[in-house]
């Protein structure tokens, strides 16, 4: 057991914060919530240049061979700034189906724009019945001429800017995983405005022609969850790091703000509270470290480890964002604090991938079934 | 990061398991159950241990620890808890311990600690008084210095398992100018002394654990002080640093929460088995998920330190996070109960009730109302978190 960093993932971590330090003051952040798929394309270029976007591949795919602790490291850092560029749907997502599906000419043909920061991603898999199930897709693809034709709409999908859609679609009874290209004549795109500043989209899949070798995998229903699985612990990562930004404003604005000729941090009514908030942080980052090591294991808990992570984050995620609104008083309300997005993007990855209350019950069915 | 054990690990553990299936019999279980045996039994079992090196592990190597690192521990307090086996009772080996290697003279180091981790003596707590409970600063039982003795007067409560006590490491005032914490000594009281007269209190789950102790002209040498005069606080303070870190619990949860899922899996509703029930998995499993948190943050404090690093503020969290995970655990193992709880024990009460553990379940959670409150009452514990912690 060994629950310390590496020299490497110190460093990795150093220069994370450092980044989100310089680029990601509030002002910095607004400007970029008005910028085309509200992000920003240099900052893309940066990650790119600095490695960040190869970080999760293996060496023989040209990256450099990180794990889910590496990803997490990223996602931390990210959570505590709330950076705006999509290195879950691009990087963990889309980048991981394709680096996992054992598809040699997708890999080659789009890992390596991908990790020079040359093309985006999105992982297209929610459907208006699916709610949180992956499995249930009503999606079709359908054999044609040696190739695929898909038919359907995907909803909610992360990052407006992606050139590349990995799209899960039902053949027979089974789930496969296809290689779209966003430009693909058969795909129509709505942009959607989410309420963290985020853009996203719906699609619709109208006759979508595909050639044999863009199905990633014709059951792919195992590696889509497991992606999806690991890219949640990241989430929950960001979660950790918003929420560790969040305790640690307040603390500080109650010991500025005077009330009644003092601090208000002086009142115990509201240092409980503080404490509180600072529990619920420490808390949800020791089902982070448990779920980190699950997944570097391997172990058998992994399912429940993660669901169980995923139902904290979610709900107290949400509570330390409310506390924190509620303890900054009038101005916690108002756009120009930054606390409200902090509210607003834990809102969003509680619901993102299954929300407490489904990760509850995966959680419930993994180890309570008979 | 990873939570793999090594090899050397593995065989650790396997050892552990071996040990808690031979010595930890259902004979001596039942024995440590009883109140009339329980004394006796639990010296039994804490002699078991220190014959295998293992009762007072925590200890520096050199007086008789073991020197585990974080996970070694974590495997032994979980292997104890799976077994169902009772850690040591914390007074002697993990609170008076720690203070008598770290501040006690030769002389005391040599006559108590071994005899503390052989079970030989049995130590009490004497800090809490009628008028000094989370304001401990506040206690009034006075030492009068007479010559080579001090007279203590004074009274002190809340005292767990005084009434099997040999020994009590007991605060005293020895000066009333200053600050309250700054006329506070550090005392080691035979129990046996004149003067001395411990009375039961009974507890809400109708069990005698605690007691008031009064001390009337009891003399007490000045050799028994641990440290110097009036430097007691410090001393205190450091104990109940001990104290809080060795009350999160995680292996009692741990092995409650067992139970309570055999025997949901068991209990039937409706005609059919608690555990399917989708509410009550709901319940159980947002107890086994702030469980696990609480696992790992112990954890996590326990890695730091073993890497060489000061545990953080976390590790204040542990007696807090740890209490409250105490009693949500002892709420659902009474809802588990439910109506069968509410049965006092009679001759045949089980036959009665059909519920063998509807006994148990009433008084650990009567019992666990005082997690909240001992070792400083969570209220203040979160004064201490915001003031050290938080900085406010």
């Amino acid at each position: 057991m060994d629950f310390s960093l590496s020299e490497e993932q110190q460093l990795l971590k150093d220069s994370l914060e450092k980044f989100v330090a310089s680029e990601y003051s509030p002002t910095q952040r607004e400007k970029l919530l008005h910028a085309p798929a509200a992000f920003s394309a240099d900052h893309w270029q940066t990650f790119a240049e600095l490695g960040w976007l190869s970080i999760p591949f293996s060496e023989e795919q040209g990256g450099i061979g990180g794990g889910i602790v590496e990803s997490a490291i990223v996602m931390e850092a990210f959570g505590r700034g709330l950076v705006l560029e999509p290195f879950v749907d691009t990087v963990l997502l889309c980048g991981q189906v394709l680096a996992r599906s054992g598809n040699a000419s997708m890999a080659e043909q789009y890992l390596e724009p991908l990790i020079a920061g040359e093309l985006q991603g999105a992982l297209a898999w929610q459907e208006r019945q699916s709610r949180s199930s992956l499995e249930h897709c009503e999606t079709e693809a359908k054999r044609q001429d040696g190739g695929w034709l898909l038919n359907g709409e995907k909803v909610l999908v992360s990052n407006a800017a992606a050139n590349l859609l990995i799209v899960s679609a039902k053949q027979g009874d089974q789930v496969g995983l296809f290689a779209v290209p966003a430009d693909n004549p058969g795909v129509t795109l709505q942009t959607l405005k989410l309420m963290d500043g985020r853009d996203a989209m719906n699609v619709t899949l109208t006759d979508c022609q595909l050639t044999a070798e863009h199905c990633l995998q014709e059951a792919g229903l195992q590696l889509l969850q497991q992606v999806v699985d690991e890219a949640t612990v990241a989430l929950c990562a960001e979660a950790v790091g918003a929420m560790d930004y969040l305790y640690q404003a307040t603390v500080e604005y109650s010991k500025t703000r005077k009330q009644f000729g003092q601090p208000i941090g002086k009142f115990q009514a509201l240092q409980h509270r503080m404490v509180d908030m600072f529990m619920l942080t420490e808390q949800c980052r020791s089902l982070l470290v448990c779920a980190l090591c699950s997944v570097s294991d391997n172990s058998e808990t992994v399912t429940e480890d993660i669901s169980a992570l995923k139902a904290m984050v979610g709900r107290y995620g949400r509570q330390v964002a409310e506390e924190a609104v509620q303890l900054h008083g009038g101005m916690g309300v108002t756009h120009e604090m930054n606390i409200g997005h902090y509210l607003k993007r834990l809102m969003m990855i509680d619901v993102t991938f299954g929300d407490a209350d489904f990760h509850r019950r995966r959680y419930c069915n993994a180890r309570y079934a008979a | 990061m990873h939570a793999k054990f090594t090899p050397e690990e593995r065989v650790f553990q396997q050892e552990v398991r071996e040990f808690m299936t031979n010595e930890f019999t259902d004979e001596l279980a039942a024995r440590i159950r009883h109140p009339d045996s329980f004394r006796e039994a639990m010296i039994e079992w804490q002699k078991k241990l220190d014959a295998k090196g293992w009762a007072a592990n925590g200890w520096p190597v050199e007086h008789g620890g073991c020197g585990w690192s974080a996970t070694k521990r974590s495997i032994y307090s979980n292997e104890m808890a799976l077994a169902g086996a009772p850690d040591v009772v914390p007074m002697g080996i993990k609170m008076v311990g720690p203070v008598l290697y770290s501040f006690g003279n030769e002389e005391q180091k040599a006559r108590f600690l071994p005899a503390t981790k052989a079970s030989d003596i049995w130590w009490c707590q004497g800090y809490s008084e009628p008028g000094a409970g989370s304001d401990l600063a506040a206690l009034q039982t006075r030492a009068v210095r007479d010559g080579d003795d001090y007279i203590i007067n004074g009274t002190k409560i809340w005292t767990t398992y005084a009434q099997y006590a040999d020994w009590m490491f007991c605060l005293v005032r020895t000066n009333t100018e200053g600050k309250p914490q700054a006329g506070i000594s550090f005392l080691l009281i035979d129990m046996t002394s004149p003067g001395i007269t411990v009375s039961p209190i009974i507890s809400i789950d109708d069990e005698h654990h605690l007691n008031e102790v009064s001390f009337s002209d009891v003399r007490v040498p000045v050799a028994n002080r641990i440290g110097e005069e009036n430097e007691g606080w410090t001393y205190a303070k450091a104990l109940l640093t001990y104290e809080r870190t060795a009350l999160s619990g995680v292996g009692y949860c741990k092995r409650t929460l067992q139970r309570i899922r055999d025997y949901a899996a068991n209990e039937r509703q409706g005609g059919g088995r608690l555990i399917d029930d989708p509410d009550f998995q709901a319940r159980l499993a947002d107890v086994e998920m702030e469980v696990t948190s609480l696992e790992y943050l112990e954890l996590r404090v326990l890695n730091a330190v073993d890497k060489g690093g000061a545990p953080g503020m976390e590790s204040s969290l542990l007696k807090l996070k740890g209490s409250d995970c105490q009693q949500a655990v002892q709420t659902l193992y009474w809802n588990l109960a439910a109506a069968y709880g509410g049965v006092l024990p009679g001759d045949d009460h089980q036959n009665v009730s059909g519920h063998a553990y509807g006994d148990q379940a009433r008084r650990e959670y009567m019992f666990g109302r005082a997690t909240t409150i001992y070792g400083g009452s969570n209220e203040v514990q979160r004064n201490i978190i915001a003031k050290f912690g938080l900085g406010l």
